[in-house]
């Protein structure tokens, strides 16, 4: 069986939910009580993305910034793979999604980056079909930390993508 | 001595590791996280997994990561700033040295979660905030529309009234009629009110300021009111003070409203002793005087627990059948002297009283003297006429409006009706027709009143620049109304309307 090891990094603004998708993925749980994250906390789970292939994933969790130009340096040494998130019901975390993103897409250029709009439990699909263009980049995923909606998927979306 | 106190309490928090190129332990001091020889150095934690990707192999290294969470086997947490030294000359191994910080970065956990937890209340505050007005821009359009569907039926009921006590009638009849009437004035009042609150609460009401007699306003709602205070046995004491200029500059009809709304609560909720309205003069400045009114009740008072929010829109302490209304008297009070940039409190003793204090300021003319006002009734001119008959034109698609219009004018005698119920007919006939003056409905099927408006003051047609057109319309926004105006129209006529009102703005504009 074929195993690689790859190290994704998840950005975005702080109370995006970033440490709680990770949690949803890695440990299937959730809780309400807000933890900031400082620093980087690191976690990995193997993910089966066929019947010959794992990958290991190495999680970052990064500490949240409104700013990504202010993420350490040293953090992104070596990443494969990016997730960026943001919180579906606070404008401040999206405000500046566009910006963010065409940065990314320019300092990383062949790294596979997913745009997450996570908390998608606290308003209904028809809000964010109808209010799509609020998003001045169209995300990957609409996820639910807490309902574990998408949460999987946009992971094993990320992981394939990292081997091919 | 001094080896054995750093024996003692001396307790080092760096580890120093020595790795391969493969990530294999060559040598730890395992001071924090103990490793075995040969293990792979991943074994501490993920952290360290895929390290060479980090490296330029060519050249000396020194990479830092800070604030890194890391756990021994036990499970306990640590909070470290591990460094990274690789070096160029491949017999050198990596050096990897962890210092933890623990105790530092805990402080900054604290300061951190505060932080955040503010930054992302006042959002989510701001949202709120954000939320509730939609729904309170949604709710006062809600209330705009639906109190001009009720407006229009409610002319009908009006204005038939009027015509129906004309006609010969037994006395119980005239009894029953009086009613209706009496029912669709208490019902266009509370529409009224409703409105008025949401035009308030959107910002939509405009003042209408204009020259008026202020001493008169003041002794017509003193006569007014003790006759209504002596029907209840209540003393009604008005302290007018004379200072206050005669003439003023500003919009009657919301004075007298304020005014009004007040002394009638006063009256409500006094069963006995007096209601006193005092009016004082502070300083003149600038053509405006400063004044304070009083409106002093020996009622039922209100509990201090309520007395913040008997302002706000709905609300009636009381909600006994005794006393009636809406519950938004207080609320429109409010929103118009904080609209004529004055102030409105409440003093209340339960039991024993209330007080309701305002200070404003009015405008009035320099030359008192020399101001005098035209108060000649508008219904009066048609005792001056010219013509004989007149020719008018109401472009009304609803038969109860066209009822109610025709009855009225037919009463009169000075006037041909031609009805016409669509609005693409309205040009062809002023083209073919000399009017004298045209009721123009808004909201007609096919072209809207304002655009036939339009239309017609375009027309090459000699008299079609001047003839006076007044729309007939519940749509009572200022907006709305300044359109009208723009359009073209001449006046307007407020849905539902009664005989006086039609009767008055039709004499006002015929020759």
């Amino acid at each position: 069986m074929k195993k690689a090891s790859k190290k994704i990094i998840l950005l975005g603004h702080f109370g995006v939910g970033k440490s709680s998708l990770i949690r949803q993925f890695v440990e299937n749980t959730f809780t309400t009580d807000y933890k900031v994250t400082i620093g980087v906390h690191i976690l990995k789970k193997e993910v089966k993305i066929s019947p010959e292939e794992t990958v290991s994933l190495i999680i970052w969790d990064l500490e949240g910034y409104d700013d990504i130009r202010k993420t350490r340096a040293s953090y992104l040494l070596g990443t494969h793979g990016f997730i960026y998130v943001f919180d579906v019901t606070r404008p401040a975390t999206f405000e500046n999604l566009k910006d963010d993103i065409t940065y990314l897409t320019n300092q990383y250029a062949n790294t596979p980056l997913k745009i997450v709009g996570n908390k998608a439990d606290l308003v209904t699909k028809t809000y964010l079909k109808e209010n799509k263009d609020m998003f001045a980049v169209a995300p990957d995923f609409f996820t639910s930390a807490k309902t574990g909606d998408k949460v999987d998927d946009m992971f094993i979306a990320l992981a394939k993508e990292l081997v091919k | 001595m001094l080896e054995t106190y750093r024996g003692t309490y001396f307790h080092p928090r760096t580890q120093f590791i020595t790795i391969d190129a493969s990530g294999n332990v060559l040598e730890s001091d395992d001071i924090l996280f103990p490793v075995t020889k040969g293990e792979d150095i991943s074994t501490i934690s993920a952290f360290f997994e895929g390290l060479s990707a980090y490296f330029e192999a060519e050249e000396d290294n020194d990479i830092k990561f800070t604030c890194v969470h890391l756990e021994d086997q036990n499970k306990r947490e640590y909070t470290c700033d591990i460094e990274f030294k690789t070096f160029a000359d491949a017999t050198k191994p990596t050096l990897i040295i962890i210092h933890d910080f623990s105790d530092h970065y805990k402080y900054y956990q604290e300061v951190a979660q505060s932080r955040n937890e503010s930054v992302i209340n006042s959002q989510i505050l701001e949202l709120k905030n954000k939320y509730l007005k939609e729904k309170e821009d949604f709710k006062n359009t809600f209330i705009a529309n639906f109190s001009h569907e009720l407006r229009n039926p409610l002319t009908g009921v009006t204005a038939f009234c009027s015509v129906l006590q004309k006609t010969d009638m037994t006395l119980e009849q005239q009894d029953y009629v009086e009613v209706i009437k009496s029912s669709a004035d208490h019902l266009k009042n509370m529409i009224g009110d409703i409105l008025e609150v949401s035009k308030i609460e959107v910002g939509k009401l405009a003042l209408n300021e204009e020259l008026f007699n202020f001493h008169e306003l003041i002794e017509m709602l003193e006569f007014t009111y003790s006759v209504k205070a002596k029907q209840k046995n209540l003393e009604f004491e008005v302290d007018f003070d004379k200072k206050i200029p005669k003439y003023i500059e500003a919009d009657k009809t919301r004075i007298k409203q304020i005014l009004e709304n007040l002394i009638e609560n006063a009256l409500k909720f006094t069963s006995s002793g007096k209601v006193t309205f005092s009016m004082q003069a502070n300083q003149k400045r600038a053509r405006k005087v400063n004044v304070n009114i009083t409106i002093k009740d020996t009622g039922i008072g209100i509990p201090a627990d309520k007395l913040d929010v008997i302002f706000h829109s709905f609300t009636q302490l009381n909600n006994s059948k005794k006393f009636k209304g809406t519950g938004l008297g207080l609320s429109i009070v409010k929103g118009l002297v904080e609209l004529m940039d004055g102030k409105i409190v409440v003093e209340s003793d339960e039991g024993k009283g209330t007080t309701f204090k305002i200070n404003m300021n009015l405008k009035y003319p320099i030359n008192q003297e020399q101001t005098s006002l035209d108060k000649k009734s508008e219904i009066e001119k048609k005792n001056f006429l010219s013509k004989e008959k007149y020719s008018v034109l109401l472009a009304e698609d609803s038969e109860l409006a066209q009822m109610a219009v025709l009855k009225i004018l037919a009463q009169e005698g000075n006037f041909f009706l031609d009805i016409i119920t669509n609005g693409e007919d309205v040009i062809e006939s002023v083209i073919h027709n000399e009017y004298d003056l045209i009721l123009m409905d808004i909201r007609m099927p096919g072209t809207h009143g304002d655009e036939l408006t339009k239309m017609i003051r375009s027309l090459p047609v000699d008299n079609c620049k001047t003839i006076p057109i007044l729309a007939l319309t519940a749509n009572l926004y200022d907006t709305d109304k300044k359109r009208y105006k723009k359009m073209g129209m001449t006046d307007i006529i407020e849905k539902p309307f009664d005989e006086s009102t039609l009767l008055k703005k039709v004499y006002k504009y015929l020759k």
